[in-house]
């Protein structure tokens, strides 16, 4: 049996004239394909909405709760973690000295003071380095390259503040 | 809708109970969608649920330019179109649902009688088995199409396809439903025989 055009009206929902409309009627009384097509449209028509069980919105509140607490709990986790990493960390970098100390004050007060002295003579010397440099360098960097620069360490500190500005903000709800 | 604006920006400033206005409004279409979709009012509800917690999570990130039970009706269909995906090699029994289950319809306040009440059970049984048999977009086209009037741009926008392949989606949905229907065992068609008057 020829489908055409019914099968096209019927698939398509395509709006019909009233002398399309007995056409098609005609049809149906004689084609079962399409008129399983017409019955399957009629019967998805008529079937109602399902609505859920009462107090959907109250047993939504206590998932969101719930989802809030084990964000938390990861969250808190997290940061136990890390600082207990950080701690492993710093104890076994830090554990040579400990004992040394341990075994031998007066050893490491002086490794200490030697320590701090060093410091001090490479800042000296990283203060005379750096004024020798400021006399000599202006001579040879032109003013581009003095902007190029200042370019740059904006862009840096730039993004520097927006690094800290994503890692330290907080997410909304959950 | 301005009360829908309303409870929206209210909820997109962290307003908890504006968001429970929108859960109220729209837990009806959003639990419809899953449970034609999933087929079993326990999944639907989970994921109704998570549609909702979804909403929320990304509810700065909505476009207030967009219907919200579009964008809302949207997130429910993407989520149990992966969930169909994922057990799609699980036993699955859709039609095994009671469908009149006190608890998840509405009742029906026409109180039609018993023959014909259990004519309709069967008939939506039979619908549930037919939606089963779909491809997991095909089925949420259909759903949104029927049970949510929805344009085809609607539905377009909502899963993410073209005007276009939602129509080609929509017909050869409609065309296995409309077979299926007429080889269904539940559903059968009395054959005339060859140069049979109809009157017979």
């Amino acid at each position: 049996m020829n489908h055409r055009p019914f099968e096209d009206w019927l698939l398509d929902e395509q709006p019909l004239t009233p002398e399309q409309t007995r056409e098609l009627q005609i049809h149906l009384q004689d084609c079962a394909h399409c008129a399983a097509l017409d019955e399957v449209n009629l019967e998805l028509r008529s079937v109602k909405m399902a609505a859920p069980a009462a107090g959907f919105a109250a047993r939504f509140q206590k998932r969101l709760a719930g989802q809030r607490l084990h964000e938390r709990r990861n969250r808190l986790v997290g940061v136990l973690i890390l600082a207990a990493g950080g701690a492993g960390l710093l104890g076994w970098s830090a554990a040579p000295y400990v004992i040394q100390f341990l075994a031998s004050p007066a050893v490491w007060i002086a490794a200490a003071v030697n320590f701090l002295l060093t410091l001090l003579l490479m800042a000296r010397a990283i203060g005379e380095l750096g004024s020798i440099l400021a006399r000599v360098l202006p001579g040879f960097i032109p003013p581009f390259g003095w902007l190029a620069l200042a370019s740059a360490l904006s862009g840096v500190v730039l993004l520097w503040v927006v690094s800290i500005w994503r890692f330290t903000r907080f997410s909304r709800g959950v | 809708m301005d009360n829908e604006q309303t409870w929206v920006a209210q909820a997109q400033r962290g307003d908890d109970q504006a968001f429970t206005q929108l859960v109220e409004a729209y837990q009806k279409p959003v639990y419809n969608l899953c449970y034609r979709m999933l087929g079993e009012p326990e999944a639907a509800e989970d994921a109704a649920q998570e549609t909702f917690l979804r909403a929320f999570q990304r509810l700065s990130r909505y476009d207030a330019k967009r219907p919200f039970a579009t964008w809302l009706l949207s997130i429910a269909a993407h989520y149990c179109i992966d969930r169909l995906r994922r057990r799609r090699f699980s036993t699955f029994s859709i039609d095994e649902q009671d469908d009149d289950s006190p608890a998840f319809e509405i009742p029906d306040a026409d109180a039609p009688n018993p023959e014909r009440e259990s004519v309709r059970r069967e008939q939506q049984e039979k619908i549930h088995g037919l939606l089963a048999s779909l491809d997991a977009t095909d089925r949420a086209a259909i759903v949104m199409r029927y049970w949510h009037d929805a344009s085809e741009a609607e539905i377009a926008e909502s899963l993410g396809l073209t005007v276009s392949a939602v129509k080609s989606r929509l017909h050869r949905a409609r065309l296995a439903l409309g077979k299926r229907w007429d080889e269904s065992p539940m559903h059968p068609r009395p054959q005339r025989r060859p140069h049979e008057s109809p009157a017979f």
